[in-house]
């Protein structure tokens, strides 16, 4: 994104001009400008969001199905967590859809798609996951205090990590 | 495989806390695409009925320019709240892993763990508490509030756990 920004730019602008019906292209250079560069700044920004998310949620699919499998006894429940948090950790990639999509069909339509296709289930799984993921935990933790007490903080009383 | 070289949980109430920071993170991310458009016309008009917080002068081209700024910052903070939520949940869950396998005494434990909890916790919640006080007190006052009430203290305690885990780190580093 950093060394080709020049050449994203290009290729976007030109697939703005290959789709003019989607963009509303009138022919009148000052409108056609602005609305090309509307949609070039919007492909821009799926590949940046694209680029942050993944990190992100790269990190967070390695922590959170570590605990899964640390501290979640049920195995069906851990099934359960891994196929959510993994689905939504695929959640980036809407915004790769999206920065491809506002050029080739237009700004609101291709943030239609990505958004309805791909962000909004995605994300919904990783809510979904981290939801379970946070009411097997609390599950856990009222079993651990209805069985043993309150959990103490000496090393043998800690599990290790799985 | 040595007790030494198995990495230990932390505490289940802590990985709670570090799990539901995230998932505000997320619920917040998501809400904030959702619902911008709502968001940003309920701003505008709680700065609207405050014209004197804001020194709005009543020349739309003078207002504009300051409700716009605002409201560059409004989102910003609400975008800021959602980074640094999903981030120091993680952060979270990695130090206070590292505390609990690394660090012996119980006590010291215990109060490096509530601190990177709390600290790690609270911290994020402040560029919320920023994004909603624009609206009602201005920039720089909400920014004062904030910091004074969250960043500070809960920032202030995540960077003293994590110096006095570096140090008993590097402490164990030197006696091995």
């Amino acid at each position: 994104m950093s060394q080709l920004r020049p050449t994203v730019e290009r290729l976007a602008a030109a697939r703005v001009s290959a789709n003019a019906q989607a963009h509303g292209l009138s022919g009148s250079a000052e409108y056609d400008n602005e609305v090309r560069d509307r949609a070039v700044y919007g492909a821009e920004a799926g590949l940046s969001f694209f680029h942050t998310h993944a990190e992100g949620l790269g990190l967070i699919l390695f922590f959170t199905s570590t605990l899964v499998a640390s501290a979640v006894p049920w195995r069906r429940a851990r099934g359960a967590l891994y196929a959510l948090l993994t689905a939504g950790s695929l959640f980036p990639l809407g915004y790769l859809v999206y920065g491809v999509a506002v050029p080739e069909l237009g700004r609101d339509a291709g943030i239609e798609l990505a958004e309805r296709w791909v962000l909004t289930p995605l994300g919904s799984a990783a809510i979904a996951g981290l939801i379970g993921l946070a009411l097997c935990l609390a599950m856990t933790r009222s079993r651990h205090a209805a069985e043993t007490g309150p959990l103490r903080s000496t090393p043998g009383a800690r599990p290790p990590l799985q | 495989m040595t007790p030494e070289s198995t990495w230990r949980l932390p505490p289940l109430w802590v990985l709670l806390v570090a799990v539901a920071l995230i998932l505000v993170a997320e619920v917040g991310g998501a809400s904030m695409s959702r619902f911008k458009v709502e968001q940003t016309r309920w701003a505008r008009s709680v700065m609207l009925a405050r014209p004197l917080v804001h020194g709005l002068v009543g020349v739309r081209d003078v207002d504009e320019r300051i409700l716009d700024e605002a409201l560059v910052k409004f989102d910003a903070g609400l975008r800021l709240f959602h980074m640094h939520a999903e981030g120091m949940g993680l952060v979270i869950i990695a130090t206070t892993t590292v505390a609990a396998t690394l660090v012996r005494s119980a006590p010291a434990r215990a109060v490096i763990i509530a601190l990177l909890t709390a600290g790690g916790a609270g911290y994020p919640l402040g560029y919320l508490l920023w994004a909603a006080l624009i609206p009602y007190v201005g920039l720089e006052r909400g920014k004062t509030i904030a910091e004074w009430l969250v960043w500070i203290p809960f920032g202030g305690a995540t960077i003293v756990a994590l110096w006095w885990l570096t140090g008993v780190v590097a402490l164990r580093l030197v006696r091995r």
